[in-house]
């Protein structure tokens, strides 16, 4: 019995981990061109729902998200290249719209620091077993 | 000395805890995201204006004096709670507001304005959302204070309240 509940627990928590996330792409939005649409779910993959934040707009259904993942779609269809795309999204909406923060002069501490807490934290291991390797 | 640097991590520890203490306490809405639209010239768009039979033609309207924008739309609630700001504005500040009219029902919204009253002196549509994604608009309401060259000065996300209302106002008197 006791088996038979954990195997069907780790089935759940495997589904979890395999499946591809949410899907919120609604049919009419879906571009006939596979290529495309798979060029557009990358992009918006990496957009931000400005409205839940911590969602992109292809996981979100936040009507904004919606509008943003069709001006996208036509975007592509109208030739523009992805860089383009980012491109103008960020010009309105700021870097914040991109789920990874680029590396710029301004974002430097922020892609640096973790290094240098690691760096100094191996220094003070290091230090501490030296330490006590003497007494 | 070793000692001393052994205390390091404690300091900064705590100085991140007070860091973190102090963005609690001040006031500040952390969802609140810059305009990255800041000190630029004002997006251009022409649409259909709902209250008048032209058209809509931004660079005929801007760029001549001090101009709140603002995003609205009658199914938003905190639309309506603003609108008496909104109406300050243009009758005892003498501003001129212009009332972008958000995914909206056109006769729901003339209803709404004959019965709050009208501000705007333009209500241009944004049917789709399209000139909101201009803005960089992601949760109305939204208001813009624009200046008289026509760049963008300023963007409060969400509802107008007494604070942000003299806030505004000493923007203006500052832009003039």
């Amino acid at each position: 019995m006791i088996n038979k509940t954990f195997i069907i627990i780790i089935s759940i928590c495997l589904i979890q981990l395999f499946s591809d996330n949410s899907f919120t792409v609604e049919p009419e939005e879906v571009l006939e061109n596979q290529k495309q649409e798979l060029r557009a779910r990358n992009i918006s993959k990496n957009i931000r729902c400005m409205i839940c934040q911590n969602q992109s707009i292809d996981e979100s259904n936040a009507p904004l998200a919606k509008d943003l993942r069709i001006l996208i779609r036509n975007k592509i269809k109208e030739g523009k290249k992805d860089k383009e795309i980012y491109n103008f999204l960020t010009d309105r909406y700021g870097d914040f719209i991109l789920l990874k923060p680029p590396l710029k002069s301004s974002t430097l501490a922020l892609w640096l620091l973790p290094f240098i807490f690691l760096i100094i934290g191996f220094f003070i291991v290091f230090h501490l077993n030296k330490k006590s390797e003497k007494i | 000395m070793r000692k001393q640097l052994l205390i390091a991590p404690t300091i900064l520890f705590v100085f991140i805890l007070l860091t973190l203490f102090y963005l609690l306490i001040i006031e500040r809405n952390p969802s609140e995201v810059p305009s990255n639209l800041l000190n630029k010239k004002v997006p251009k768009f022409e649409t259909e204006s709902l209250l008048k039979n032209e058209r809509f033609v931004s660079s005929q309207e801007f760029g001549n004096e001090i101009i709140l924008v603002n995003f609205f739309a009658t199914w938003c609630k905190p639309c309506r709670d603003e609108h008496i700001y909104i109406k300050r504005f243009s009758s005892e500040k003498k501003i001129r507001v212009i009332g972008i009219n958000y995914k909206d029902n056109s006769s729901n919204a003339i209803d709404w304005l004959k019965n709050l009253g009208n501000p705007y002196s333009n209500v241009p549509i944004d049917k789709s959302g399209r000139i909101a994604i201009d803005w960089g608009v992601y949760g109305i309401p939204e208001t813009f204070l624009i200046n008289s060259k026509g760049i963008i000065k300023y963007r409060h996300v969400g509802q107008i309240t007494k604070k942000t209302y003299k806030k505004i106002n000493l923007l203006i008197k500052e832009i003039e």
